[in-house]
């Protein structure tokens, strides 16, 4: 199975990096680049860049997620472990919350974060890959991905991986950066991320290309139907999405039976 | 985006908040680890679960008030009730007369619902000593010492201005009813009242000895 974004040129397989074409194993470690630059500076800049409201976005997702005392959560690309802080304390002591993300930098500042908050003994931190994720099959309850899957080579194999780790009855919520619902909303949101989100990265992060890119990963990440259609395709059931701040991020939830 | 995130984040920071300020409420915190309260009150769209552990978390419960039953086990309680009934909870001797008369739903473990009561009711804030930990004790005292008497001063001051328009609306101007004259009345419409059903009794039980002869 194959990204719909991902194309075949010259027997070369590409794929996009932001607007750029890029072979498909570089991705990867061009991703891990942008993080590794980002990480230190990744929460100021998100609730700079949000203006505080991912963090309204991520309560939503958690709110949706169900999580009950004693569940398998994985969260995948769990940066700097927004939802597993909350995860940990709901599923209690006798659950286990595993926080993995393919970037080490983004890990350890996740995993420095959460023990500072003295959240230890029910977190297992993995480094680990969305599109073959090291663990048996219907190991979790719930899986999430909190903007991470548009930086995902194959989202549909990361689909397919988080299907197989998924428990029977589990579910799975994708939060993620969307198209906006409205014409207007998405001209001044376009303006937004390709003219101020850039300069702000630069400012805060001295990094603008980071960010930069981050602008045109979101346009090119796939609309609200056809990541619902690839949750459909890896074999979810009851598939269906939450428009949040007009489509400029949504939240698709599929459950596996 | 939804306004209910908004909501729970802000209950849950103002919780939090609340119970830092009281260092004792810690200990009553860590026994209520791992318990949750499912809050239906009517007319929020949706209920509220407060989770308790090291904080107290709050997540928007989007799901019915007897699905959320259905998945309670001994550790989560349910209420439903209204806005305009919480106030009354506070009085735990109400809280029967407020379940027979339907205003009140508890379901699941009564315990944890004790035991969030007795977390909020047991709270003791010393507000001079945290004013002082952010300036000087002295500014503090003088500055919650002002409140005080300002406060007793705020009430005095009412009752005096009630008092004086009372007076002013029943004796001088006698727009109003004494409250004497309002029970005189009263006692009077209850008296009519009475008479009335013994009326309406004896036409009642003339017009049947009537039908059967």
């Amino acid at each position: 199975m194959s990204d719909p974004q991902s194309t075949h040129s010259n027997d070369t397989s590409t794929t996009h990096f932001g607007f750029k074409q890029v072979e498909k194993n570089q991705k990867a470690s061009l991703v891990a680049e942008v993080f590794d630059s980002v990480a230190a500076k990744y929460d100021v800049m998100n609730d700079l860049m949000s203006m505080g409201v991912h963090r309204l976005w991520k309560r939503y997702t958690i709110d949706c997620a169900g999580v009950r005392p004693g569940n398998q959560v994985l969260d995948i690309a769990g940066g700097t472990g927004d939802l597993t802080a909350k995860f940990s304390r709901l599923v209690g002591s006798t659950g286990k919350v595993t926080l993995a993300d393919i970037n080490l930098s983004m890990l350890k500042v996740g995993r420095d974060k959460l023990r500072d908050r003295g959240l230890v003994g029910n977190i297992d931190y993995v480094q680990a890959d969305a599109e073959a994720l090291p663990f048996p099959d219907n190991t979790f309850d719930v899986v999430t991905m909190a903007f991470g899957l548009r930086n995902v080579t194959e989202k549909q194999n990361a689909l397919d991986s988080v299907y197989r780790v998924l428990k029977p009855g589990g579910r799975l919520l994708v939060l993620e950066f969307s198209k906006p619902t409205s014409e207007q909303l998405s001209k001044l949101y376009d303006m937004y991320s390709f003219h101020i989100l850039p300069k702000m990265g630069q400012l805060v992060a001295n990094d603008a290309e980071s960010y930069q890119y981050l602008a045109e990963s979101i346009r090119m990440h796939p609309d609200q139907d056809t990541l619902k259609g690839m949750f459909e395709k890896a074999g979810f059931d009851q598939c269906d999405y939450q428009n949040l701040t007009g489509g400029i991020v949504a939240l698709h939830r599929g459950f596996k039976f | 985006m939804p306004s209910s995130a908004l909501f729970s984040a802000a209950i849950e920071q103002a919780i939090n908040r609340l119970l830092s300020l009281d260092s004792d409420s810690k200990a009553r915190l860590s026994r209520l680890n791992g318990m949750r309260l499912y809050l239906f009150i009517d007319p929020l769209p949706n209920a509220i679960c407060l989770v308790f552990s090291t904080q107290v978390d709050v997540l928007t419960e989007y799901d019915d008030h007897s699905d959320v039953v259905a998945k309670l086990d001994d550790k989560s309680c349910c209420i439903q009730t209204r806005v305009s009934t919480l106030p009354s909870l506070k009085d735990t001797n109400q809280l029967t007369r407020l379940i027979q008369q339907g205003e009140l739903t508890v379901d699941g473990a009564l315990s944890v619902a004790q035991q969030v009561s007795g977390l909020f009711q047991h709270l003791d804030i010393d507000i001079e000593e945290i004013i002082a930990t952010n300036t000087t004790d002295v500014f503090a005292h003088s500055l919650v010492s002002a409140a005080k008497t300002l406060s007793e001063k705020a009430r005095t001051g009412s009752e005096m201005v009630s008092r004086v328009l009372g007076n002013a609306l029943v004796e001088e101007k006698q727009l109003a009813a004494h409250r004497l004259a309002v029970m005189h009345f009263s006692d009077n419409v209850n008296a009519l009242r009475d008479d009335t059903a013994r009326l309406e009794a004896r036409l009642n039980h003339l017009e049947s000895t009537r039908s059967k002869s």
